[in-house]
């Protein structure tokens, strides 16, 4: 078996050259969502985007905008429920999503459209075209400048909020930017991984490269080198095995994950972990 | 529309078997919620309900029963849940996070595998208008077992949501409760999993507990309102998803979407309403 058939055809190249720039995208939220405590926020706004994909195609706007209006709809509901009751965050965000989404199968049922659920919900990475290609660019890149320009302000709204506020930062503007960027991103991630894994890659690189060091920066370079091996192995091996590639991918993550945790455990990963404490006395 | 019109779906066997089969099980999703919205654990629902995907995949390759399968990933993933969040650093919801998107990804990857044995379509929007006599038995034995359960156990169940340490302090074994309450909601997850599908049994398992949180303060009253919120919608979204092909899981769970905003507004002590009219009193006194 030859292990580099896979870079022979230009789809797969395409799907690998995608699917680590989503991937990479979705690292470096990721990190900020583990130190927020948000890490369950990636899964609520790519469910509720189905409503604003399928009243997007109805209405004949672009979908990028009905599923961004979506997403920011399912977050800021979610804040104004929970400000509203006494449910608790997790509780609101919960009945928010579902509610979203059930809307949507149900409007998905009733609208005949060319739309494919399927993809929508598992992505459909093979099938990339150059149109999506591009798209993906113009969001993906915009987005991650932005997060990584302002890192600083994001990671001091994720570590402490109360700090952010007292140094006069705009927190709320900070708040709601972090939730618009997030939306977007799940938007083009959506084309390569669908809503259900998309999640997933919103999770377990930051998840990863928080058990690896406690140095931001170096968290986000670990969380996004993890997700483009996942990426390109996860491909490969998805071609081997005639897999699903985005369920592939996902896998390599979690394994990854899994790995480090189990290096963790052992101690092997004290010198780095350690790395950044200034003072541990012990 | 007339009232002839609105009969058509009651005229049919396999509507009447759906109608009562949703009614049952979103009356045990109901009285479950009630205990999850208590304890917090509304994002267990979610992840158990995606957790149970892999085994309900393995148990459809090798001809086992879903619940079997369902109950043995389910219960493995909350076990690693577990294992993880003592031993590291990361917050709860991260490691929820990894291990039911990792369980969840395992499932596709097996319905990827192996396509013409495993229906993926069935899985994740369930497919009660179609359902077998196998599976209705199954479902039936899961409901029952709950249920028994639930009555014989609510109260120490109750006390362990609301208030873990004074449980231990009056000698209940809270770890025991604990599983048990995972048991309870695994076995849940693929029931409903048959009638609504692996992506919307969170809402069976969240909205009718929190729509009863909104109407009232004690727990005996939150089970009948989440039970019965959850019977009606179920039964009647069932009815309804004959107008929207088929679509049952999505019919119900907007049901129980509207009657939460409904309750969010009008609820008598906590809705939007009621709070107006509170501050506006006290704004006059």
């Amino acid at each position: 078996m030859n292990w580099w058939e896979p870079f022979e055809y230009p789809f797969l190249r395409d799907a690998m050259m995608i699917g680590s720039l989503i991937g990479v995208l979705c690292a470096v939220l990721s990190c900020f969502l583990v130190l927020r405590g948000w890490s369950l926020m990636g899964d609520a706004v790519s469910h509720s985007l189905l409503p604003g994909i399928v009243l997007a195609y109805l209405v004949g706007a672009p979908l990028l905008i009905g599923a961004f209006l979506a997403g920011l709809l399912c977050a800021v509901g979610t804040g104004w429920v929970k400000n509203i009751s006494r449910l608790k965050e997790d509780t609101a965000m919960g009945v928010v999503f579902t509610g979203l989404f059930a809307m949507g199968l149900v409007l998905f049922s009733k609208v005949p459209s060319d739309l494919h659920l399927d993809h929508i919900l598992f992505g459909n990475l093979l099938g990339i075209g150059p149109a999506e290609i591009r798209e993906v660019m113009w969001v993906a890149f915009p987005v991650l400048a932005v997060l990584l320009l302002k890192r600083r302000d994001f990671l001091l709204l994720c570590f402490d909020p109360a700090q952010a506020r007292v140094m006069a930062l705009p927190v709320r503007l900070l708040h709601y930017g972090l939730l618009a960027l997030l939306s977007l991103a799940i938007v083009v991630s959506l084309k390569a991984v669908g809503i259900i894994l998309v999640t997933a890659m919103l999770i377990t690189p930051g998840a990863t490269a928080f058990l690896w060091t406690n140095r931001f920066d170096r968290m986000l370079l670990i969380s996004s080198l993890s997700a483009v091996i996942s990426t390109i192995l996860g491909v490969m091996i998805s071609y081997h095995a005639d897999a699903s590639p985005a369920a592939c991918i996902v896998l390599f993550q979690a394994a990854l994950f899994a790995l480090s945790w189990i290096m963790v455990g052992r101690g092997w990963l004290k010198c780095f972990v350690r790395t950044g404490e200034k003072s541990t006395p012990r | 529309m007339d009232w002839n019109d609105m009969l058509i779906p009651l005229h049919y066997d396999y509507m009447i078997k759906a109608i009562w089969v949703c009614a049952l099980i979103g009356g045990v999703c109901g009285l479950l919620s009630a205990f999850v919205t208590l304890k917090g654990w509304s994002m267990m629902g979610d992840a158990l309900s995606h957790a149970v995907v892999p085994g309900v995949a393995i148990a459809y390759l090798l001809g086992l029963p879903l619940v079997l399968g369902s109950f043995v990933s389910g219960m493995l993933a909350a076990w690693a849940m577990g294992v993880i969040k003592t031993r590291s650093k990361l917050r709860e919801d991260a490691v929820l996070g990894i291990v039911f998107t990792a369980f969840f990804a395992l499932g596709l990857l097996l319905i990827s595998l192996y396509p013409a044995r495993v229906d993926l379509k069935s899985i994740v929007f369930g497919n009660v208008l179609a359902i077998s006599d196998q599976d209705l038995r199954q479902l039936l034995f899961i409901s029952g077992a709950v249920l028994i359960m639930l009555a014989m156990k609510w109260r120490d169940l109750l006390l362990f949501c609301f208030d873990a340490q004074q449980a231990r302090a009056i000698g209940l074994r809270v770890e025991w409760m604990h599983a048990l309450l995972l048991m309870l909601l695994s076995a849940t997850a693929v029931a409903a999993l048959i009638t609504v599908g692996a992506l919307l049994v969170v809402a069976m398992l969240i909205t009718p507990g929190a729509t009863a949180y909104l109407f009232t303060d004690r727990f005996s009253r939150m089970l009948g309102i989440s039970a019965t919120i959850g019977v009606v919608t179920a039964g009647l979204g069932a009815y309804a998803s004959y107008y929207a092909n088929g679509s049952t899981g999505g019919c119900i769970v907007t049901l129980q979407t509207i009657v939460f905003l409904i309750a969010l507004v009008v609820a008598p002590k906590h809705g939007l309403l009621a709070r107006r009219r509170r501050e506006r009193k006290e704004v006059q006194s």
